[in-house]
């Protein structure tokens, strides 16, 4: 697993030209709706952050679909479809990243049931094939690590890797007052033979959009 | 039913390994923050509370998992649990 890992993370940082883009994130409205929502229901149909966050994600990328695809011959193919591959660290060490398909199309239930089967599958050794070849994208959810900030490197052949770090509580200041609120730093890695800042700009900016409004369909 | 502190602890060593089964609880300090002492992140967690309910038939809410930070106090919680159940 090891020279797997190394041997596309070498291809990435020898082929594709990396820019970095990071921004902290309000989260407290998104973590208040989603206890909210899990207060009255049982352990087994709670959603966890890690579920909200990667449907922000992926509506997020709706609204910029150039950092949606997959680089090949030396061209790059927009998707459609946004598949996420989410990386899944495995007891014992190492990583694999299996795709959840259609991440923008479930709803947050829907999305939960789908990245716990993909998650459990990656941890007994249960995957497919077809969980791991044909992510668009890849986000790392570093957070429960106790990581704050991500610089990933992305996985080729795709152009675009969003990073998550823990939430940490932060004072901020609104309306003049100091008040306590709980934020993200979410970072995204975007290949410049594709994009370039303003659409890694564009990208952070929906995603924040999508943590202030986190019932938006 | 009695629920003794031995069995509360055996429910919550079995729930751990059932997800996490390297977990090794002969070395673990109860006083330490547990999920980060056996690596558990926050789907193995939620799996660990699914295989405690089954094993002890308490549903924890969320807004108590502040509670359970160390092997210690997830014992003393449960315990104030079963014998108000």
């Amino acid at each position: 697993m090891r020279a797997a890992i190394a041997a596309a993370m070498t291809r990435s940082k020898r082929e594709i030209p990396h820019y970095y883009l990071g921004s902290e994130i309000e989260v407290e409205r998104a973590l208040q709706w989603l206890e909210d929502f899990n207060a009255s229901r049982p352990l087994a149909e709670r959603v966890l952050f890690a579920a909200l966050a990667l449907r922000a994600v992926a509506l997020a990328l709706r609204e910029v679909p150039d950092l949606n695809g997959q680089f090949v011959d030396g061209r790059f193919r927009r998707s459609e479809a946004i598949h996420v591959g989410v990386v899944t660290s495995l007891r014992g060490g190492g990583v694999v990243v299996p795709a959840v398909h259609d991440a923008d199309r479930l709803t947050l239930p829907e999305l939960m049931a789908s990245l716990r089967d993909v998650v459990a599958r990656a941890r007994s050794g249960r995957l497919r094939s077809s969980d791991l070849a044909d992510s668009t994208i890849t986000l790392t959810n570093l957070g429960d690590l106790g990581v704050e900030t991500v610089y990933g490197v992305i996985y080729p052949p795709q152009v675009a890797l969003v990073g998550l770090g823990r939430v940490v509580s932060r004072a901020a200041v609104r309306d003049g007052a100091i008040v306590a609120t709980r934020v993200v730093h979410a970072t995204l890695s975007g290949d410049h033979r594709v994009t370039d800042g303003l659409s890694g700009a564009r990208f952070l900016a929906a995603l924040r959009a999508r943590f202030d409004d986190p019932e938006a369909p | 039913m009695s629920t003794t502190p031995q069995t509360i602890r055996q429910a919550v060593i079995d729930s751990v390994q059932a997800i996490a089964p390297e977990a090794d609880f002969a070395s673990l300090d109860p006083r330490r923050p547990f999920r980060e002492e056996l690596d558990l992140d926050s789907f193995d967690f939620l799996n660990v509370l699914i295989e405690l309910h089954a094993r002890l038939g308490v549903e924890i809410p969320e807004a108590d998992y502040g509670k359970l930070g160390t092997l210690e106090t997830m014992l003393g919680y449960l315990a104030a649990r079963l014998e108000s159940a």
